[in-house]
């Protein structure tokens, strides 16, 4: 009992600074709100119910979650090892493409077309961050910038698809793919909403990814990316698991676009990944490239897409707040150690002149 | 078409010189040209306008200088962050400043210097003397970067902070105040050549506007060794590519178009391939510096 009472603190206490974080964004958001000569109260409450309001708005959230939640899992990957990969919309793009192209041209039962479909989603994410890793293992060529042009490049590759080689036949030339087969689609988990099976398939891979943390190939990312050096001296072979942790940071990627996919547009179009790239960062930053942080603040930015479309809507105010917010969550998100050094600092001070002080702990 | 890549490259050579990789410069310019399109939109005078992108410009800057040399985060983020800032806050103070219009506002531009005599030369004189003042500030600039950095007191300066900053440090240089002017410099110049993408080259604000440009010029500082005689070659290079772009694309070439709108970030990919391995970087590179750590 006590043990689940120290837990639940501990949880509540490892949520407060990201709970501060997102509240002092939208207290900065709020000051925009008047600038711009906005009701600010009204205009977080029309988010707040655009996105909780009602069962099937609460749907659209879990269902915009869905694919940050795998992405962002990625993200956070890469990020441990200290390699930024900036272009899961790329790989996302990517993934979509493969698992699409399977998908409409393999005549196989679906039992076995579907899983094929899932892996390939993984190799067309995978080969596009890999490519990224070798470049980065092999000719020291900055990851951030490579990924950010073949996200451009991923783009410009599906515009050109969706026209050309696999446009719909029957689609008076819009530019899209035909429809994927009925029995390939991802079932739906509360008839009259849109929200389907690939939640579940997102929170198998997040306790994958607690597994993942805990065996040798998590630990040896997470030692790279705390020293290239001393990976090295432990006898770790460096640029092979640069590659390796890009193919996994990235082949998710790919899966959340084959959950997009499978689960709601059931074909190729353009727009597909709708920044979801960026946002997966800030999910991955807010959630402290953990797991379950992953799981609460990709939810959280999946209330903030869906009810700031709403906001937009009624009340007229641009999405483009949404993306403010977003960048200020990291500032907010990086400067914490500012906060814990000034509050380190002033605790010396306290200790200096004889006072106990019980709270010093910079955890950040 | 090379303006808006040199004139951020030219302003992240010094970020860089003295240790700071700045990737928020696709923010910075974003805001740039928000800020430029607002200043001549109200004001209707240009150079009101590319005053206040160099202010914007400055002001980002400062975040990213906050961020990175006082609160020691990482840059990667720090960049990332602002890029999704500017992106953000340009497009909703837009909407906010001018609501939504069936068609985009549009202000008058920079218009092409006429040198008399000059421009009338056949072949070099469209080529060389055709062009808007601020493709000549720009060019202005790139000799300026030069001389300052290798040839004055405070260039010695930047490239010691950069190099090693503890030495520097040691010789009563501010690392810190070193840095931030540096961070400085390289927003003010980022707001211009945003500033030259809404007032310079096209008459408009649009949220897409920059197009990576940012980030390609962070590959054309590396591609240059940050060399500002280098990044004019590096420039030159990808606006060659663009203009190339859109003249294969006018003529009507086979190749579907998406592959010509994708060729200027496959070259970035390829340059950075090809220069990376053997470019040396300062030696402070994206390393904070503290007094207290060694």
């Amino acid at each position: 009992m006590l043990k689940i009472k120290t837990y639940l603190r501990g949880a509540f206490a490892s949520l407060l600074p990201a709970l501060l974080t997102i509240g002092l964004a939208f207290l900065v958001g709020a000051l925009l709100l008047l600038l711009a000569g906005n009701d600010p109260l009204r205009a977080y409450q029309t988010l707040f119910r655009g996105a909780f309001g009602s069962a099937h708005r609460m749907a659209e959230t879990l269902v915009k979650a869905t694919p940050l939640m795998i992405m962002a899992l990625g993200t956070s990957v890469a990020f441990k090892a200290q390699i930024w990969n900036i272009g899961g919309d790329g790989q996302f793009i990517l993934g979509a493409i493969f698992a699409v192209f399977v998908a409409l041209n393999f005549p196989l039962p679906a039992v076995l077309l579907l899983p094929l479909t899932f892996l390939a989603a993984f190799l067309g994410g995978a080969l596009w961050g890999g490519l990224v890793g070798v470049l980065r293992a092999k000719f020291n060529a900055n990851e951030v910038i490579t990924t950010l042009m073949l996200n451009y490049v991923a783009l410009y590759l599906l515009a050109w698809l969706v026209r050309g080689p696999m446009i719909d036949p029957k689609g008076h030339g819009f530019p899209q793919t035909p429809l994927i087969g009925e029995a390939l689609r991802l079932p739906v988990l509360i008839p009259g909403t849109r929200l389907h099976f690939g939640l579940i398939i997102a929170l198998l891979i997040i306790f994958a990814g607690y597994i993942f943390w805990r065996s040798t190939l998590g630990f040896t990312i997470e030692l790279v990316g705390e020293s290239e050096h001393v990976a090295q001296y432990s006898g770790i072979i460096v640029p092979k698991t640069i590659v390796l942790t890009m193919v996994i940071s990235a082949g998710l990627a790919g899966v959340a676009g084959w959950s997009e996919v499978f689960g709601i547009h059931y074909r190729l179009l353009d727009d597909l990944a709708a920044g979801y790239g960026s946002l997966a960062i800030v999910v991955a930053l807010l959630g402290d490239l953990k797991p379950f942080g992953i799981i609460i603040s990709s939810f959280f930015f999946a209330a903030l897409i869906v009810g700031g479309n709403t906001m937009q809507r009624l009340v007229g105010i641009p999405f483009s707040l949404v993306d403010v917010i977003q960048g200020l969550v990291i500032i907010f998100v990086i400067s914490r150690v500012v906060y814990t050094q000034w509050r380190d600092r002033l605790a010396v001070k306290h200790f200096n002149r004889g006072v106990s002080d019980k709270s010093v702990s910079g955890s950040y | 078409m090379s303006v808006p890549i040199l004139l951020p490259a030219l302003g992240e050579i010094y970020t860089q010189r003295s240790g700071i990789l700045n990737l928020g410069l696709e923010g910075m310019m974003l805001m740039g040209a928000f800020g430029g399109f607002i200043g001549v939109y109200f004001s209707h005078n240009l150079w009101v306008g590319l005053f206040l992108a160099m202010a914007v410009g400055l002001l980002f800057s400062l975040i990213m200088a906050f961020l990175s040399i006082t609160v020691k985060a990482n840059q990667v983020i720090a960049g990332t962050a602002l890029t999704i800032l500017g992106t953000g806050l340009s497009t909703f103070l837009y909407r906010a400043l001018l609501g939504i219009k069936k068609l985009p506002p549009q202000v008058e531009t920079f218009q092409a210097l006429n040198f008399p005599l000059l421009s009338d030369l056949p072949v070099l004189g469209p080529i060389l003397f055709n062009h808007n003042a601020l493709v000549y500030l720009t060019l202005i600039l790139v000799v300026v970067t030069s001389v300052i950095l290798e040839k004055t007191t405070f260039g010695l300066k930047v490239r010691a902070v950069g190099e090693h900053p503890r030495a520097a440090d040691s010789k009563g240089i501010n690392v810190q105040l070193i840095r931030y002017i540096c961070v400085a410099i390289g927003g003010i110049y980022a707001g211009l050549g945003g500033a030259f993408l809404s007032i310079g080259f096209m008459n408009t604000f649009l949220d897409q506007m920059v197009a990576g440009r940012g980030f390609i010029a962070v590959a054309v500082v590396i591609f240059a060794r940050w060399n500002p005689y280098r990044a004019l070659g590096a420039a030159l290079l990808f606006g060659g590519a663009n203009a190339l772009q859109l003249r294969l694309q006018a003529m009507g070439v086979a190749i579907p178009h998406q592959f010509l709108l994708a060729l200027p970030y496959v070259l970035t990919v390829l340059v950075l391939i090809s220069v990376s391995k053997k470019a040396e970087f300062p030696a402070a590179y994206t390393i904070p510096y503290s007094r207290a750590e060694r």
